[in-house]
């Protein structure tokens, strides 16, 4: 694999969604290459920064309340 | 009320659902309504859920849909931000940088992990709609294919849709931080220009 190769892949490995064979054969070529895993390094690191600063939000409280409040008048209606 | 597991298991989900509908519809008020829309669907329909399957993605499926048919039409602002072709150009540098002995990631990524938290999110909410949702669902931890399902398109697209959503990120960030002046010669990972 070469270096364009693997930068094709990058986001399918870092994903997760490469087969087997694949995944070994990037491993292999990002433990001779300095570059491409200076870069496999950065992508991950920046796709962890977007992951967690888009999962700190709560829905507010009163959101809550307010749908199961929802939930149980739907529930006692008749249908 | 005696607990109900289905409704205890589907309100689990209510903070990945909200912050996912609030970078989606860009408005609080918006994101609740859509986030209770759903609920209301999803146990009206609760009996299409085949238990033992994936409860959080199928709650997923019914937001999507559910901001796709109402929101999307009524959108306020409409989109005007257009993806250029920054990723050719950004795989053509990442080729051109890649060289062996090339120096340690270490200014990148502390960049990277100064990036504040509300720019991230402006950045994720300035990307056209149809990015955005792909981009969204990811962060949540979806794969491809049940990002592919939820939104009906092929697993290529979503593919694309990432790769050139998460460029545009990129290079969005990467010009804040230069505006910030924490941008030194090189650094994140590469801006288109």
């Amino acid at each position: 694999m070469d270096c364009p190769d693997c930068l094709e892949r990058l986001y399918a490995y870092l994903d997760r969604e490469l087969k087997p064979d694949e995944v070994t054969e990037v491993r292999a070529h990002l433990d001779d290459c300095g570059g491409c895993d200076d870069n496999f390094v950065i992508e991950q690191r920046f796709l962890a920064r977007v992951r967690d600063c888009c999962t700190e939000d709560k829905a507010p409280a009163e959101l809550r309340t307010r749908i199961v409040t929802q939930l149980r008048m739907d529930h006692d209606a008749p249908r | 009320m005696a607990a109900d597991p289905f409704e205890s298991e589907a309100l689990s989900f209510l903070d990945a659902l909200y912050r996912t509908g609030l970078r989606m519809t860009r408005s609080e008020a918006e994101a609740e309504d859509l986030v209770q829309e759903t609920y209301i669907r999803a146990f009206r329909f609760r009996e299409q859920f085949r238990p033992g399957t994936n409860l959080k993605a199928w709650l997923f499926r019914i937001l999507t849909n559910t901001f796709i048919n109402q929101y999307r039409r009524k959108a306020a602002r409409p989109e005007t931000t257009v993806l250029d072709d920054v990723e050719e150009s950004i795989l053509y540098r990442h080729m051109r940088d890649v060289s062996p002995g090339s120096s340690s990631p270490d200014p990148e990524a502390e960049l990277i992990d100064k990036t504040i938290s509300s720019e991230v999110k402006d950045a994720l909410e300035a990307l056209p709609e149809k990015f955005r949702t792909t981009v969204l669902l990811d962060v949540e931890g979806f794969s491809y294919k049940e990002i592919a399902e939820m939104l009906d398109i092929p697993i290529g697209t979503v593919m694309s849709r990432l790769h050139r959503g998460r460029k545009f990120l990129q290079k969005r960030l990467y010009d804040l931080a230069r505006d910030r002046g924490i941008v030194a010669a090189r650094a994140m990972p590469r801006p288109a220009d």
